[in-house]
């Protein structure tokens, strides 16, 4: 797979090379329009001014802080060797449902459980627990969705919950945030057919984590990737259902992650 | 000492700005999936909609001044 940070790196030496570049325009602009007011010059102060105006202007779109992507991935994919390491020791090997608000004390919350046999069946809700492991009827694992602080920011960024929201609400607004508002990914297009939600993610940021997650064979196959869990959560708190995530495609030359939840009856 | 720009310079400097700057934040918007671009977008685009306000507002007062004359 291609390294991204080369891509990255080369943007943060740009970012620098602009902001030196924006403040010798500023300076020179200020002393363009105070020569030109001493000669009473207006190509001096037009010079003047238009130097002084986009020069702080280039200063003030720069951002001020960024992170590397390299070191957003090492953080994220250490915590997903957890859930690995857990599923792996369990012998977990189906897919995780994404538990609704409705089965969760905190609403604004999220789970997952793993059952441990091949069935859909949901614990009772006073089975439940943000705080419990395990789940004796039936047997399985609550855990907490490796994409839920995304599921935040997402809510957060929208100004609303989930909660009041449906699936006509994610199939409109979801690209507008990925896309415009978190710049995630530069083309998202949802399509819902019955209980099955298809999503088609264009080039997101997410793609090493998702890429890494690919080899915790049991935490792609059970949870998902960081994103995928974050669109999860979301689903299941607009639907009230349980979701489950199906499949998980990446194309390498398209740039496309196709991911293929479905929402299950309960 | 003299101030070189009369308000009419400025204006029309204001209008060349407001032209180059709506044009470029609408160029480089993530709604066309641009969204390499390390800048803060919003802010160009206020700052944009703000220089072409300014330059509206100029022009109001030129119409303002043509009416009381």
């Amino acid at each position: 797979m291609k390294d991204p940070t080369t891509k990255t790196d080369s943007g943060l030496k740009l970012l620098k090379v602009g902001k030196i570049v924006a403040s010798i325009m500023l300076i020179m602009g200020a002393l363009s329009f105070y020569i030109s007011v001493f000669y009473a010059s207006s190509i001096l102060a037009f010079i003047g001014l238009g130097l002084t105006f986009w020069g702080s202007l280039l200063l003030y779109i720069a951002p001020s802080r960024y992170i590397k992507l390299e070191l957003l991935n090492a953080v994220a994919v250490q915590n997903l060797t957890n859930i690995e390491k857990v599923i792996a020791n369990m012998e977990l090997n189906e897919k995780g449902i994404y538990l609704p608000p409705k089965y969760l004390k905190d609403f604004e919350s999220s789970l997952i459980f793993i059952p441990s046999k091949t069935n859909y069946t949901l614990p009772e809700p006073e089975e439940i627990d943000e705080e419990k492991l395990y789940s004796k009827n039936p047997e399985g694992v609550f855990l907490t969705p490796p994409g839920l602080a995304l599921l935040k920011l997402f809510e957060k960024e929208l100004g609303t919950s989930f909660l009041r929201a449906d699936l006509n609400y994610i199939q409109n607004y979801m690209p507008k945030l990925f896309i415009e508002d978190l710049e995630i990914s530069e083309n998202v297009e949802i399509d819902i057919e019955d209980n099955i939600v298809t999503i088609e993610i264009t080039d997101h940021i997410f793609s090493e984590i998702c890429w890494e997650t690919r080899k915790m064979e049991r935490t792609h196959k059970v949870i998902g990737c960081p994103l995928c869990s974050a669109i999860a959560c979301a689903l299941a708190k607009a639907t009230g259902k349980p979701i489950i995530m199906l499949d998980e495609e990446i194309n390498e030359g398209e740039k496309v992650t196709k991911i293929k939840y479905q929402i299950l009856e309960g | 000492m003299q101030m070189p720009l009369t308000f009419w310079d400025i204006s029309l400097w204001l209008a060349v700005t407001a032209i180059i700057l709506l044009i470029t934040a609408e160029l480089i918007s993530p709604y066309y999936g641009r969204t390499s671009l390390l800048i803060r977008k919003e802010r160009l685009k206020n700052i944009a909609l703000i220089t072409a306000i300014l330059f509206l507002i100029t022009v109001a007062i030129r119409i303002f001044g043509i009416i009381i004359s």
